[in-house]
């Protein structure tokens, strides 16, 4: 083999490697942001079901009940925000967390007063739905 | 069809705020009235989804608050929401359509919680 075919060789086999680790390194990223969308998504879920379960009109406030799905809530948030491998998506998290808290506070308020009105909850989800949304850049 | 129901309904809703606005007789809150009215309008007009959107949902939560379906709190509450949510989409504007986004989103919810929702309130 002489000079010129075996530097040929290192630099297709350099260029090859380049390559596959772009190719790899893209598909990590796609599975990722995969995994991290599918994240919010569950958020959202979460999110949802408590206004649904507590912005009834006319339901007893429960207060134990309240506080545990609000307990329940800030685990998953947190590790959510931990468990983020996308560094960009934490201040995201961190914002939807602070929603889901400032929700609660509000719901706490309304809901023991028996001051939740069907439209109260509407609009709370039509707001949750909307900064999920804004989250998962649509 | 459905479309043509909605344009429907959101010309009834327009009007609906615009004819309770429209009884202001005092003066001096009539011009705040009239400057919201045209902010209003010129946001619902306007180009950027979002501008739009905010205005619309503005406009409609002022009516559930003139029909008693939320109160002040709630109100008060929501144009929060929206604040917070709006200023992430303010600083990503260039600085020159900065000022124009500022005063058809943040200006405007903070003249419906100041001076409308009181005065809607007050006119029940």
């Amino acid at each position: 083999m002489n000079f010129n075919t075996a530097k040929n060789l290192i630099v297709r086999n350099a260029f090859l490697c380049a390559a596959g680790i772009v190719v790899a390194s893209c598909g990590t990223a796609t599975f990722t942001k995969t995994g991290s969308d599918a994240t919010i998504e569950s958020l959202r879920s979460f999110h949802l079901a408590f206004i649904d379960e507590f912005a009834v009109p006319r339901k007893r406030f429960n207060g134990a009940a309240f506080d545990a799905r609000v307990n329940e809530g800030d685990t998953k948030f947190q590790q959510a925000i931990a468990n983020e491998k996308f560094t960009a998506r934490r201040p995201v998290l961190i914002d939807l967390k602070a929603q889901f808290d400032a929700d609660a506070a509000h719901l706490r308020s309304k809901a023991s007063h028996g001051k939740v009105t069907s439209a109260l909850a509407s609009e709370m989800k039509k707001d949750i739905n909307k900064i999920y949304d804004h989250a998962l850049g649509r | 069809m459905p479309s043509d129901d909605k344009t429907k309904h959101k010309k009834t809703r327009k009007s609906e705020l615009d004819s309770a606005l429209d009884q202001v007789g005092d003066e001096s809150v009539a011009a705040a009235t009239k400057e919201f009215q045209d902010l209003l309008a010129q946001a619902k007009g306007d180009t950027t989804e979002l501008i739009r959107q905010n205005a619309e949902e503005l406009e409609q939560r002022l009516l559930l608050l003139k029909e008693h379906k939320i109160d002040k709190e709630d109100f008060d509450y929501f144009v929060e929401n929206q604040k917070r949510d709006l200023r992430v989409f303010i600083d990503s504007q260039p600085a020159q359509a900065q000022e124009r986004a500022e005063k058809l989103t943040l200006q405007l919810l903070g003249m419906a919680a100041t001076k409308i929702a009181p005065l809607l309130l007050a006119m029940i």
